[in-house]
């Protein structure tokens, strides 16, 4: 009886985030229209509902209800499986992100306001995340087309490369908090915004939001898309829900990113300022979040897309080496702190 | 020095600060674009649309049916067939007059052609149709799309004199030479 209770709590609670990070994910394309339309002096969606409030779900039943195509001489089972490759490993980082601080009471059992905690955090959403590029690369590569075959190359080097930096980066904050744990992450980072990782750890941040960009696929470093030059990268030749797939993958990714700047960075759920602390702390990890996506969106409307050998050198003769020299300078420091402590 | 400078900008990432600073001002520009099928433009007054007919104040058409505006078509998109009224003396009109949009190139030189001003350009664009053949005008659409656009109308300038009606209708009943009866 117990043991069913809890089962069915946690599958509840796996559906109610998963719920929560697809609605945010449909109003993250109607706000990134809105501000890129800004942006260019446009007004962006306008027809569906007030303002255009409604067009992601106008956009949804659209794609719900194309014909579905798969190519002549694509690889029935890889194109099918290619865009399900893409989108769980996005959807399933959100297990360990901690949203808030309080747990609550109910039916005699504690809903933390995490899925789970397991102590191997951040590695397990840089696992899972690497899985993201085989999807890539498998729909790019069954698809039978030179457009979507170019993309998918170009995707997984983009994504391999970029990877190494991305966790490098994240080792500054692992060697502060001395954990691997979101949770830990987020807690190690209380007590105002002075100790936040961010401005312990500038480096290893700025890192990190190039390389997240890079690893979402988005401008500057779109490549594997690039419409001006492939049409549409690895997706040329989805239609429907299966293009539809790779989208939310591609949002939900730019989400998880975030989520993860914010705990490992921006101090997660926590406050700028002890006097702020009335305001609930899931109000302030919904706005980190945004503030990053909003830069993400900002740095769309901003900058041309780099050719390939840029962003290739840019990482393996940039990237890498401040992120080695990080480690190096915060672990000796980290160790003296500790030595003396 | 200037390489420290460089190195500094390229660095604390200047060039790309200054680009963001630049499309974050123009969230704030108020948005140049029109949202058309709710917002129309205003269009100037030497606009060139669907060529449409006029009347004169007391209703009657101004066309004479003298086939200049035909003639004066570079793309042969109108087609006059002149003829008498039946009713008036002496009064020349189009019997049919056709205006075929689809071939029309809104050049408007029949406007300049047309000797009694009966043709004008109006400010109508949007004529999009489901059916080609609803783009092929007669006069009787020219006329109510030139009712629409035009609606102050100029004064007949020769109106005819009572005593010439009259006549006219005297002659008519008693003179004029039926067909198919022998008098």
């Amino acid at each position: 009886m117990d043991l069913t209770l809890k089962l069915v709590l946690i599958v509840v609670q796996i559906a109610a985030v998963m719920g929560v990070v697809l609605l945010h994910v449909a109003y993250l394309t109607y706000m990134e229209r809105k501000i890129l339309g800004h942006m260019q002096d446009r007004l962006g969606p306008m027809e569906v509902g007030p303002h255009g409030l409604l067009q992601p779900i106008a956009d949804g039943l659209k794609l719900f209800f194309k014909e579905d195509i798969i190519p002549t001489g694509a690889d029935k089972f890889l194109f099918t499986a290619a865009p399900i490759l893409v989108l769980v490993p996005a959807l399933i980082g959100f297990a360990v992100v901690p949203f808030g601080r309080d747990s609550i009471s109910l039916f005699g059992m504690t809903i933390n306001p995490f899925i789970t905690d397991i102590n191997i955090g951040i590695l397990y959403i840089l696992a899972f995340s690497s899985l993201g590029a085989y999807g890539v690369l498998l729909g790019g590569w069954a698809s039978n087309s030179k457009y979507s075959l170019l993309g998918g190359l170009r995707s997984a080097a983009q994504v391999i490369s970029y990877e190494l930096p991305l966790g490098m980066a994240l080792v500054g904050p692992i060697l502060l908090s001395e954990s691997l744990s979101m949770v830990k992450m987020t807690t190690a980072q209380g007590g105002g915004a002075w100790h936040w990782f961010v401005f312990v750890q500038p480096v290893a941040f700025v890192i990190y939001v190039i390389c997240a960009v890079a690893e979402t696929n988005r401008l500057p470093f779109d490549l594997p898309e690039a419409e001006s030059e492939l049409v549409a990268g690895f997706f040329t030749e989805y239609s429907g829900m299966r293009f539809a797939f790779f989208f939310l993958a591609e949002y939900a990714n730019m989400i998880l990113v975030s989520c993860i700047a914010t705990a490992a960075f921006l101090g997660g759920w926590q406050a700028p300022l002890p006097i702020l602390e009335f305001i609930p702390p899931i109000i302030w990890f919904l706005a980190k979040v945004y503030a990053i996506l909003f830069f993400f969106i900002w740095i769309r409307g901003t900058l041309p897309r780099l050719r390939f050998d840029q962003l290739m050198g840019f990482c393996w003769k940039i990237m890498i080496p401040l992120a080695l020299a990080n480690i190096l300078i915060t672990s000796v420091i980290a160790y003296f702190v500790h030595a003396r402590g | 020095m200037r390489t420290i400078s460089k190195w500094a900008r390229a660095f604390f990432f200047t060039e790309i600060i200054v680009g963001l600073v630049t499309t974050f001002k123009h969230l704030a520009v108020k948005p140049i674009t029109r949202q058309y099928p709710h917002q129309k433009p205003d269009l100037p007054d030497g606009y060139r649309g669907v060529i449409v007919q006029l009347r004169y104040d007391d209703m009657t058409e101004k066309c004479v049916g003298c086939a200049l505006c035909e003639a004066a078509c570079p793309s042969h998109c109108i087609t006059v067939v002149s003829g008498e009224d039946p009713d008036l003396p002496q009064r020349r009109i189009a019997k049919q007059y056709v205006l075929d949009v689809t071939k029309c190139v809104f050049c408007g030189f029949c406007v300049q052609a047309c000797p009694v001003d009966a043709l004008a350009s109006s400010k109508e664009y949007e004529m999009a149709t489901w059916n080609k053949r609803d783009l092929i005008m007669d006069k009787e659409a020219m006329l109510k799309l030139g009712d629409r656009y035009f609606p102050n109308r100029s004064p007949r300038p020769h109106p005819y004199l009572e005593q010439r009606l009259a006549l006219f209708q005297k002659l008519k009943v008693a003179e004029f030479p039926k067909s198919g009866v022998a008098s």
